[in-house]
């Protein structure tokens, strides 16, 4: 029998597979290590990320689900919840008691009950609904209030170039 | 890339050994000629160094494979670290620098490369989903080899420094004395998960022999770094070269005390305060605890907001935070109003235990507490209001306030605390029915009478708060707990100023009220003259209307007691999904306790119950609310 953790991933795994959410693909990149998964995500629909694919990078701790993964965007973002380096700063993915940004709730932070699923669709919905009051890539955030058209034609340049289109 | 640098080295080697042959054209002369130039050393210093790493190589991949990514990335990470301390070993010991002392360094440097690797790979054993008896063969064997290896060294560390006295051979020492610690540690944690892999079921107490295991091993740690360092500062200088790993070894025994300490506390809050749920509760549920998403089949507990879990799940979980995963109920606040509940009352025990998730999460909270005072509150009763009785009746409960946060260890004491404070609401509102009692009395036990209802919702907001300040340190809470009493403690003092004018309106009024209501007090039951009191003291305090109101108030203190039921009610609901509402109402009401702070003249208590009338209006939108406010108007 192995670890707890282990198992747990296993199970969402197979969740995932069985039954994906819309404009999520995730799994561990490989078999033998199932503490770090690939995701993709899809931008989603009637925002600037539409028609996006992005890659992220999910690390999960050896006591999950005592502890929350990390979530990094192996990709070019351009966000206002997302470090210049691709991390990812959502509550959902803070454990409760270090709060980065000094004003999130506890209760909408990490639990065990959360789960990759959940998690990615946190994600999906800050990629529609950016919050600019906490900003970690602070440019993005004021780009983001102030000139709304920059930055969709930011976004929309990273969405071709996660399709490998010519931008 | 390797390759071409160990043949280049290769070449270099062959050439300064051919050049040193070709000039001296004998053994010996061509060696002491090799050892004379600083040139050629420093090529077979660097030949000496290629061959340890290939020789590395070759001992890794009998014994490891192919290391993984994250694995690299450590030892790499740790080498550095390691080479600089050595560096720094190396100012301590600069008179004895001569090729030995290098040799003798970098077998250390060596050998703790594959103490590092050994323990990353047992510690991916718990990781791993599937392991061949290839990985069990080539991690006992290269623990066993490990192990030999630094008893050998350690020993002859020892025997050279009986016979020759101290010298370096006391760092290599003490530095395989930790590193046979490491060895006995990662062969407990390979001895237990390999334990686990063998059984088909989940080993619940593994945790905790790991935790006691770095317990034991850290405290073994802490006491060879402490005693390194007096013998090194007593020989030779202080070893500088030791702080860091000393520093992270004496943080991780901190970190295994606490997480012991913790889980202790977990395991026996388990214990004691959570029934084991029932099959008819699993059956109910959809038996799948949330935290391992496995099937409950036994061992589960059921918190008291009804949500059931794994109990070593539960544990694990509750050695880092004491919420309810699900909720995020504060398991400790609720039970130990709970528990004091439950040997006295043993009704709200029951209903507890019963079922029902929301009404049982939020009766744990204000709801047991008033119940489990009550036999007290009837005693003094009984001994018939006296003053000593109301004397009697505070001091304790707030002894009580302080003993209990103090009793609580460093987690989430404030709420524990807080939640304290409606018990001594609850004992001194019956003692209210006596108001035409001998003044003295009054000033003493009516005040907490304005604040019942905002309390409990106001510790829910403060515990928000607190938790954040709470956080850091236990003195912040301690100061936070403080303050909130002090606001307690204003808002007995302006209601001790209202008590006085009611006393002057009462005295106004003839005594011939007076004989009314201590009858009208017997006969209702106390909860009922608990309720009825807040009605009594909302009233506008003009003498004309008072004697009315005197009257009403026997008249109305029926219904006013349900709606204080009503009332209550609500408290409970907004206590048990705190989470969920948006608690505006609280949000008033911590306006007025802060606000309290500053209204102490008697002038600004109508600011006070305008608050409060506000605060109830907004609680009660129900047709009862609106009589209470008709009641009181």
């Amino acid at each position: 029998m192995a670890g707890s953790a282990l198992r747990r991933l296993m199970a969402e795994y197979k969740q995932l597979t069985l039954d994906p959410p819309e404009g999520i693909v995730a799994g561990p990149i490989s078999e033998d290590n199932f503490f770090e998964w690939e995701a993709l995500i899809a931008g989603p629909e009637g925002t600037c990320f539409e028609g996006g694919v992005f890659p992220a990078r999910l690390v999960f701790p050896p006591d999950y689900p005592l502890s929350p993964p990390k979530m990094k965007f192996t990709c070019d973002m351009f966000h206002p919840n997302i470090f210049a380096d691709g991390r990812v700063c959502i509550s959902i993915l803070h454990a409760p008691g270090d709060d980065p940004m000094g004003y999130e709730l506890s209760a909408e932070r990490w639990s065990p009950v959360q789960s990759v699923e959940k998690i990615l669709l946190s994600v999906v919905s800050m990629l529609a609904e950016p919050n600019d009051e906490s900003g970690a890539n602070v440019d993005a955030a004021i780009m983001w209030r102030e000139r709304r058209d920059e930055f969709n034609t930011i976004a929309r340049r990273l969405v071709r170039k996660t399709l490998g289109l010519p931008t | 890339m390797q390759l071409l640098i160990s043949s280049v080295c290769m070449a270099l080697t062959s050439a300064v050994i051919g050049n040193a042959y070709y000039q001296k054209q004998q053994f010996y002369p061509a060696v002491v000629y090799i050892t004379k130039s600083n040139a050629s050393m420093a090529v077979i210093y660097i030949q000496f160094f290629v061959i340890v790493f290939m020789f590395g190589k070759l001992l890794r991949k009998i014994f490891l494979g192919t290391l993984r990514a994250a694995e690299f990335e450590h030892l790499l990470e740790r080498f550095w670290y390691a080479l600089t301390e050595t560096c720094l070993a190396f100012t301590v010991f600069r008179d004895d620098f001569n090729p030995r002392f290098v040799a003798l360094f970098t077998v250390l440097l060596f050998l703790k490369s594959f103490h590092w690797l050994a323990e990353e790979r047992v510690d991916f054993m718990e990781r791993s989903p599937v392991l061949g008896w290839l990985f069990h063969i080539r991690v006992g064997s290269l623990l066993t080899m490990l192990g030999i290896l630094d008893y050998v060294l350690l020993m002859h560390a020892y025997n050279s420094t009986l016979v020759r006295g101290p010298s370096v051979q006391l760092v290599f020492g003490f530095e395989y004395a930790i590193l046979l610690t490491v060895i006995a540690s990662t062969a407990i944690k390979y001895v237990l998960h390999a334990a686990e892999m063998r059984t088909d079921t989940p080993w619940e107490n593994k945790a905790v022999f790991l935790l006691y295991t770095e317990l034991v091993i850290g405290l073994i740690k802490v006491v060879l770094y402490l005693f390194f360092v007096v013998i090194m500062a007593k020989i030779y200088a202080l070893p500088m070269f030791v702080f860091r790993p000393m520093f992270f070894t004496i943080r991780n025994f901190r970190k295994a005390l606490n997480d012991v300490i913790m889980s202790r506390r977990a395991i026996r809050n388990m214990n004691t305060l959570y029934p084991d749920a029932t099959p008819e509760e699993l059956r109910q549920s959809d038996n799948i605890c949330i935290i391992c998403r496995e099937d409950m089949i036994n061992h589960s507990k059921k918190l008291p907001c009804g949500h059931i879990f794994h109990t070593t799940c539960l544990r694990s979980w509750f050695q880092r935070q004491q919420t309810c995963p699900t909720c995020r109920l504060n398991i400790l606040r609720t039970p130990a109003v709970n528990s004091t509940a439950m040997p006295r009352a043993g009704e709200d025990a029951a209903a507890a235990a019963a079922g029902n998730p929301a009404p049982a999460a939020g009766g744990a909270q204000p709801a047991p507490a008033p119940t489990s005072q009550t036999p007290a509150a009837d005693t003094n009763q009984g001994r018939g209001n006296g003053p000593a009785a109301g004397v009697n009746g505070p001091p304790p409960t707030f002894a009580e306030i302080f003993g209990e946060a103090n009793g609580l260890p460093n987690g989430l004491p404030n709420m524990g605390g807080l939640p304290m404070v409606p018990p001594p609401m609850a004992p001194v509102m019956p003692m209210m029915s006596p108001f035409m009692m001998p003044p003295t009395a009054f000033a003493y036990f009516t005040p907490p009478f304005l604040p019942p209802p905002p309390m409990p919702l106001d510790l829910a907001k403060f515990t928000d708060e607190e938790l954040r300040a709470m956080e850091g340190h236990q003195r912040e809470n301690i100061e936070q707990r403080l303050k909130l009493l002090n606001n307690i403690n204003l808002m007995l003092d302006s209601a001790g100023v209202m008590m006085t004018q009611y006393q002057n309106l009462a005295a106004r009024l003839q005594l011939s009220v007076a004989p009314q209501i201590p009858v009208n007090s017997g006969a209702n039951s106390s909860r009922e003259q608990a309720a009825a009191g807040p009605a009594v003291y909302d009233k506008p305090s003009t003498s004309a209307t008072a004697r009315a109101q005197l009257e009403t108030h026997q008249i109305n203190s029926t219904p006013v007691a349900t709606v204080a039921g009503a009332e209550k009610v609500t408290i409970e609901d907004l206590g048990a999904d705190e989470d969920d509402e948006p608690s505006t109402a609280t949000e008033t009401v911590s306006l007025a306790i802060s606000d309290a702070d500053i209204d102490e003249n008697s002038s600004e208590l109508s600011e006070l119950r305008k608050r409060r009338l506000k605060f109830l209006e907004e609680r009660n939108k129900s047709s009862s609310g609106s009589e209470l406010r008709t009641t009181v108007e």
